[in-house]
C-alpha cells in the first residue's frame, strides 16, 4: 500500500470573516501528481497555505508526512525539511541584494538558530548541484531581484532541490511564464518529480497542462466540488459545475478532443 | 576632505579630550549598530517606523522630565510600548501602516511640545533633544551601546536564515518553519531599543538617517546579502567617525554633520551604483 503523504480532513479556513474553504478532505499518494483547480476567489491558494500552516485553520486536520500540523503551524522540523513550497512569486520592491547562490542555500539551511559559517562546504556542493539540476548554474552570482520571471523560477525551484524533499507545493508556478517559458517550466518540474521521488500539489489556471501531466485533479470552489482522474474531474459538465455555465476557461480545448 | 584646513596639531589635541574619544566611540559603536540593523529594516519598509520612534521618543523623554526621571531610563520602556503597539496596530487595523505612523508620531510629539510647555527649566534644552549631544556621552551610555550591539547582533548572526527569509516573503518564511511573528515582533523591539538608546547622541530628528542612509547606500552597490550588511556597518561607522572629527575640529553640530558625511556616501554609492534598464517593470 502507497503511504500518504498528506491528508487533510474536514479542513474549514476562514478569512476576514468568511469562511474560504470549507470542509474539504483528500489525501495525497507517495508520488502522485495533484492539480488543484477552480474559479478565482475559490480559496485555492488559502487551502495551499492552510496546509503548510502559513494561514491559521478553523477546524479539521492535516497531516504531513504522518505528522499532526499543529495549530499555530507547528511541524517537527525534519518532517519541515521535506516538504517545500512554491509561492506564485516574491514581492520585491526595488533593489534586494541577495544572490542567486546565496537564496538557494537558506533553502538548504534547516529551521532554527545556527552560526552563518555552519556547514558552509557541505551548503555550497549542495546549492552547485541544485544550480546544476535546474540549469540555471549562471544564475549563482545574480540578485534575486534583477532576474526575470522564469529565471526567478528556477531559482525557487533550485531552492527546493537543494536538498531532498517528499512532498512540492506550488501555488500557480506557471503565473508570469508566456507558453513557452510555462512548457519549459513544467517540463524540468517534470523530470525533477521522477528523479527526486517527489509528491506534487499544484494549483492551476492552465487546464490544459493540468489534463497531459496530473494524475488527479481537485476541484475546488469553497468545498471540494469532486475528484478524481482528468478526464473525469475536467468532463464539460464538471466545469461547467465548477464555473458556471460559459465561464470555462481555455476555450481553444475542444471537449471531445481528450482521450483515454 | 572635510578636515583639510584644520592643522593636524589641533586635531591631536581634540582626540586627546575624554570627551572627543567617547563622543568617537558612541559614534562608531551607534554607526555599526543602525548599519547592521537598517539593513534589515530597510528592506523590510520599516524606514518610517524608526523615523516616527524618533520622533514619539520626544514624548517618552518629556514624560521622564516630568516625572523627574532620567530620560534613558523611561526611553526604554516607552521605545518597547511603542514598538509593540505600533505591531499590534499594523496587524489589526485596515489602514496603511505608513499612515497610522504617522497619526502616532505627530500626536506623541504635539503631546510632547505641549507637556515640555509646562516644565518651564527645560525649554532651553529642546535643541538638544532635537538633534543630539554626542559629546555628552557618558562611559555608562558608551556601556550601554556595546551591550547592545553585542545582543542585537548575536541575535541577528544566529537568526540570519530566519531573517532573510522573513525580508524576502513571509508565506515562504513560514513553509521553511520560520516562527514568523515571533522574529518580526523581537526585530522591531530591537530596533526600538536601539533607536531610544541612540537618541540621546544623535537626537530625535535625525536618528533614522544612522539606520536608513547607510544601509540604502549599501543595498544600491551590494552584490551579496553578507557584502551588503558588511558595508552598511561600514559605511555607518566610518561616516559617523569622519562626521565627529569634522564637528570637533569645525566647530560644527555633531548629529548633522554625521548625516552630512552620510549623505556624502549615499551619493557616492548612487555614482557607483550599477545602471540598471527600465527594461523590467
Amino acid at each position: 500500500m502507497a503511504k500518504m503523504i498528506l491528508e487533510v480532513s474536514h479542513l474549514t479556513v476562514c478569512r476576514e470573516g468568511a469562511t474560504a474553504v470549507d470542509d474539504v478532505s483528500f489525501s495525497l499518494e507517495a508520488e502522485s501528481e495533484t492539480a488543484l483547480v477552480g474559479p478565482n476567489g475559490a480559496g485555492k491558494s488559502t487551502l495551499v497555505q492552510a496546509i503548510l500552516g502559513v494561514l491559521p485553520r478553523q477546524s479539521g486536520e492535516v497531516r504531513l508526512l504522518g505528522h499532526a500540523l499543529g495549530a499555530r503551524g507547528q511541524l517537527p522540523a525534519a518532517v519541515r525539511d521535506q516538504v517545500a513550497y512554491l509561492p506564485q512569486t516574491l514581492t520585491l520592491r526595488g533593489r534586494f541584494p541577495l544572490s542567486v547562490a546565496e537564496f538557494v542555500g537558506l533553502g538548504w539551511e534547516r529551521a532554527g538558530l545556527a552560526l552563518p559559517w555552519r556547514g558552509r562546504c557541505a551548503r555550497r556542493s549542495a546549492v552547485a548541484l541544485a544550480l546544476a539540476k535546474v540549469g540555471g548554474e549562471d544564475l549563482a552570482p545574480r540578485l534575486i531581484s534583477d532576474l526575470s520571471t522564469g529565471q526567478l523560477k528556477r531559482a525557487l525551484l533550485a531552492f527546493c532541490v537543494v536538498r531532498p524533499r517528499r512532498l512540492l507545493v506550488l501555488d500557480e508556478a506557471q503565473a508570469g511564464l508566456d507558453a513557452q517559458a510555462a512548457e519549459q517550466f513544467h517540463g524540468l518540474l517534470f523530470d525533477l518529480r521522477r528523479s527526486e521521488g517527489w509528491t506534487i500539489l499544484q494549483v492551476s489556471h492552465d487546464l490544459e497542462m493540468v489534463r497531459r501531466t496530473c494524475s488527479r485533479v481537485l476541484c475546488l470552489n469553497r468545498s471540494l466540488r469532486c475528484s478524481g482522474p482528468p478526464d473525469h474531474a475536467l468532463s464539460p459538465a464538471q466545469l461547467e459545475r465548477l464555473y458556471g455555465r460559459g465561464w470555462v476557461p481555455y476555450h481553444h480545448h475542444h471537449p471531445g478532443a481528450s482521450r483515454s | 576632505m572635510l578636515e583639510s584646513g584644520v592643522d593636524p596639531a589641533g586635531l591631536a589635541q581634540l582626540l586627546a579630550l575624554p570627551f572627543m574619544q567617547r563622543a568617537l566611540l558612541a559614534g562608531l559603536l551607534t554607526g555599526l549598530l543602525g548599519g547592521v540593523l537598517g539593513s534589515f529594516a530597510v528592506l523590510r519598509q520599516l524606514s518610517f517606523f524608526s523615523d516616527a520612534l524618533g520622533h514619539s521618543a520626544l514624548l517618552g523623554i518629556s514624560l521622564g522630565i516630568l516625572l523627574g526621571l532620567n530620560p534613558t531610563v523611561v526611553l526604554i520602556p516607552f521605545a518597547v510600548l511603542f514598538a509593540l503597539g505600533v505591531n499590534q496596530l499594523a496587524g489589526r487595523s485596515q489602514l496603511p501602516t505608513d499612515a497610522l505612523l504617522n497619526i502616532v508620531y505627530s500626536s506623541s510629539l504635539a503631546l510632547a511640545v505641549l507637556l515640555l510647555s509646562r516644565v518651564r527649566t527645560y525649554k532651553g534644552g529642546i535643541q538638544q533633544l532635537l538633534f543630539g549631544d554626542i559629546l555628552g556621552v557618558s562611559w555608562l551610555d558608551l556601556g550601554v551601546i556595546l551591550v547592545l550591539l553585542l545582543g542585537a547582533g548575536g541575535y541577528l548572526l544566529l537568526s540570519r536564515r530566519s531573517q532573510i527569509l522573513l525580508t524576502l516573503d513571509e508565506p515562504l518564511a513560514i513553509s521553511r518553519g520560520v516562527a514568523a511573528g515571533w522574529h518580526r515582533l523581537v526585530f522591531i523591539v530591537v530596533l526600538a531599543v536601539v533607536v531610544a538608546i541612540s537618541i540621546k547622541a544623535v537626537g530625535v530628528l535625525l536618528i533614522s538617517a544612522f539606520v536608513v542612509i547607510p544601509a540604502c547606500a549599501s543595498r544600491l552597490v551590494s552584490r551579496g546579502f553578507g557584502t551588503y550588511v558588511f558595508v552598511a556597518a561600514l559605511l555607518g561607522a566610518s561616516c559617523a567617525v569622519i562626521g565627529l572629527l569634522a564637528s570637533g575640529a569645525l566647530d560644527l553640530p555633531s548629529g548633522p554633520s554625521v548625516v552630512v558625511v552620510q549623505l556624502f556616501g549615499f551619493l557616492l554609492a548612487l555614482l557607483l551604483a550599477p545602471r540598471r534598464r527600465f527594461s523590467r517593470p
